[in-house]
């Protein structure tokens, strides 16, 4: 469980995150949605101290963040960049390896489960004493994925991690993303401005603007009930798509509800 | 090619000295560059993390690499002495910019996202640098050292002026003695040594990280391996230190007729002669090889030892002029001739003290001279006609040009033109003997040695009598290139051995068997 309370960052003087409070349970998938700008990135790498808050408190599992060093902090929680942040000089098996290295474990365990994730990412073991310039931008993101679970962290926080990809690829790696069975025991926070993105992968949203919490809850909580008309206004470009991806195929009379609302609105 | 075949010779007959010096030259060059990689590489690093003083050390070390070195080991001397300690000291000092500069733009240039990524994946600062930072910036790092090294075995050529050996005691003994082998003998070894190591550190710089690790290990035992070729260049063991200029060592009539003649044994090392006198006056030596007439002598107060076997042959100055000018201005021999005999040693010593050590314009110091003389007199009408007059690059040359100058334009109303500081002995006279010039001031020793490299059957036959030699000369002088010597001078600017006189009188030396016999009886 990950509590985050009144937790404010100001840089030189502009505040970033305002005052923010929230709480994510094991397991959960939570998303935090915004535009650029937000504070949603630096409130993400506050919560590993990559960014050191300017007053608040982060426990992890009722445990100060601020209290002990950093470094051990980091070891036990994976992180996904966007842009991938894989060291060019280490081959693809020492990326993965790293965390795993940096806790001692023994080579041979480093090397089983550096194939083993290999294998669940779909990524041939042929790669593995590749460097990451030659793969593609996707495969290099599967490779960050496999380098943040390799230690088996119960903690994943990503940054933006299909941002950089083209639609196909997005979509291809959100699918091997939702189906590994890893991610389903960890509890995730991952940062997106991307709503369709946020309602696919979310257990709940929170969606922030100005430093600032608008609205958490359940995906269709922000759908259907809007906090203010941020919120609603929010959404209005998607809705249509995101209702009727909240409503399913099978519910035939709400699908018209919806389409007869998208109507009005349009003309 | 027969140039080709006499220096090659000249290489196999020197190859003992040759590769000393080589092996002195690589030794000076990696000790300092230890020196430098131990000392830039964490300020390089340092500076990465307080950006506040990269400003200043980055300036810092610029402008130390802006001093000219002979300049830079110049200040060296009243600090360090001479030898080793001061070389390896001014080497290091510009070695340290290039390993500072790259390291610190290596690690900068490092992806940002990468560092962060490191950060979050758990590393400790650490851990970042040696796993992270230094790895990938290891290219832009190595490639300083690159630079530093090629730097260090250019400079180290200059090591050789202060007494620390090295390829650069060939290369300035053969200016100085107007040897091409000689020059060659120690400028090719410098340059195949710095496109060597060049070439060796591109292919650590041009290393996969797998070697680049083992590398990073390798390279401090490399470094002191070749550190230790660095010996001592010392010779005998003695009680006095001498310093002789590089042209002094190579001369018959210099440090091999002192051990012929005299059989003086003394610990030698060998040192220029711009920081000689005053290294002599710090009591870094003891005995140095010097002008009669430099005014540094005065200065420093140092005591010329007396020639009593003779083997410093005589440099009596003279002014030598093309014949045709001489006849078509009929007075223009007796004008020149004013000054014969009127300057003795310790006159244009006092001349030249006036002018290196108290800063006078030697055109004032010319006049000076003349007025006391009674030779002055304002420029006479203006008659047609014009004298060019040249002289060597040293003050004693200058004050004797604007002296003539002064004579001609007082006396006989002509136009004068001066060239002064044509280089050396070599473009001074082929500058007369092309017309270019009507007289410059030459010394017999000089003309007798370096331009009419006259046998050595007749060098040993005038036996460094002054007159004979000066018979000799302006005879020859006639004949080959219908040039004419006036009469000299007066002073005799040759060689001569030096003490402190303080230590002189202390040690009751007085001439060079004095110092060969104290020598011998206080052996160590």
């Amino acid at each position: 469980m990950i509590e985050v309370k009144n937790i404010t960052k100001t840089f030189d003087g502009a505040t970033a995150v305002d005052h923010v409070s929230f709480t994510v349970q094991e397991g959960e998938s939570f998303v935090l949605l915004g535009r650029s700008g937000c504070g949603k990135t630096t409130l993400l790498k506050m919560i590993n101290r990559l960014i050191e808050p300017s007053s608040g408190e982060i426990r992890i599992n009722g445990k100060l963040t601020q209290e002990g060093s950093p470094e051990v902090l980091r070891r036990s929680i994976g992180y996904v960049f966007q842009n991938t942040g894989l060291f060019p000089h280490y081959t693809i098996a020492e990326n993965i390896a790293i965390v795993p290295r940096l806790l001692g474990w023994e080579k041979e365990k480093i090397r089983q489960r550096t194939i083993s994730l290999m294998e669940k990412l779909h990524l041939p073991s042929t790669y593995l004493s590749s460097y990451p310039h030659q793969l593609s931008g996707g495969q290099q993101q599967r490779i960050g994925l496999a380098r943040a679970l390799a230690a088996d962290p119960p903690i994943l926080l990503m940054d933006e991690p299909f941002g950089a990809l083209d639609p196909i690829t997005r979509t291809s790696l959100q699918k091997d993303f939702k189906e590994l069975d890893e991610l389903k025991s960890k509890t995730i926070i991952l940062v997106t401005h991307d709503v369709q993105e946020a309602f696919e992968l979310a257990d709940r949203i929170c969606l922030m603007d100005k430093g600032k919490i608008v609205q958490a809850g359940k995906p269709e909580e922000l759908l259907f009930h809007p906090a203010d008309e941020y919120v609603k206004g929010f959404f209005d470009d998607q809705r249509f798509q995101l209702e009727v991806r909240m409503i399913g195929p099978d519910d035939y009379p709400a699908l018209v509800k919806a389409f007869n609302h998208f109507k009005t609105r349009q003309s | 090619m027969e140039q080709a075949q006499s220096l090659w010779q000249f290489m196999r007959q020197e190859s003992a000295k040759l590769l000393q010096q080589t092996f002195e030259h690589i030794g000076l060059t990696f000790i300092s560059l230890l020196i430098a990689i131990l000392i830039g590489l964490p300020l390089g690093i340092y500076i990465t993390r307080h950006k506040k003083a990269a400003g200043s050390v980055l300036g810092l070390a610029g402008v130390l690499q802006t001093i000219p070195s002979i300049a830079l080991l110049g200040f060296m001397i009243p600090l360090l002495g001479i030898g080793p300690l001061p070389a390896i000291t001014a080497l290091f000092l510009y070695a340290l910019l290039p390993i500072i500069r790259n390291t610190y733009t290596g690690i900068n240039g490092v992806d940002p996202l990468v560092k962060e990524a490191a950060v979050a994946m758990g590393m400790t600062r650490w851990q970042l640098l040696f796993r992270v930072e230094l790895v990938l910036a290891f290219p832009v790092i190595m490639a300083g050292i690159r630079t530093a090294t090629v730097i260090n075995v250019g400079v180290g050529t200059l090591a050789a002026y202060i007494a620390a050996g090295g390829l650069g005691e060939f290369i300035f003994g053969g200016i100085a003695l107007n040897n091409t082998n000689m020059i060659l003998a120690g400028a090719i070894p410098a340059a195949l040594l710095a496109i060597l190591l060049d070439f060796l550190l591109s292919l650590v710089q041009k290393m996969g990280r797998r070697k680049r690790q083992a590398t990073l290990w390798a390279m401090p035992i490399v470094l002191l391996v070749f550190s230790s070729f660095y010996v001592l260049p010392l010779g005998y063991s003695s009680r006095l230190l001498a310093g002789f200029t590089p042209e002094f060592m190579g001369r018959s009539d210099g440090d091999i007729g002192l051990r012929a003649v005299y059989g003086l044994k003394i610990r030698t090392v060998v040192i220029s002669d711009a920081v000689m006198y005053k290294a002599a006056y710090e009591k870094k030596l003891d005995v140095i090889s010097g002008y009669s007439t430099d005014g540094r002598l005065k200065t420093y107060d140092l005591l010329t030892l007396d020639d009593d076997r003779r083997i410093f042959p005589p440099y009596y100055a003279a002014p030598v002029i093309r014949k045709e000018v001489l006849e078509r201005y009929k007075d223009l021999g007796p004008v020149l001739n004013k000054l014969a005999g009127r300057i003795n040693d310790s006159v244009m010593t006092e001349l030249n003290y006036k002018v290196e050590h108290l800063g006078q314009p030697p055109e004032k110091c010319a006049r000076d001279f003349l007025v006391q003389q009674g030779l002055y007199r304002d420029p006479a009408p203006a008659a047609e006609g014009t004298i060019r007059l040249g002289s060597k690059i040293f003050p004693e040359q200058y004050i004797l040009l604007h002296m003539y100058a002064m004579l001609i334009r007082g006396y006989m109303g002509l136009q004068v033109e001066t060239k002064t500081g044509l280089g050396g002995t070599k473009i001074c006279f082929t500058a007369l003997l092309n017309n270019k010039i009507d007289m410059y001031p030459e010394y017999t020793g000089t003309a007798l040695l370096a331009i009419l490299q006259s046998p050595k059957e007749d060098v040993q036959r005038l036996g460094g009598h002054r007159d004979s030699v000066y018979q000799y000369v302006k005879r020859s002088f006639d004949e080959k290139y219908q040039l004419t010597w006036l009469d000299p001078i007066g002073f005799n600017n040759a060689y001569a051995l030096m003490m402190r006189r303080s230590q002189a009188q202390q040690l009751g030396i007085h001439s060079i068997s004095d110092l060969t016999t104290y020598l011998k009886k206080n052996k160590r």
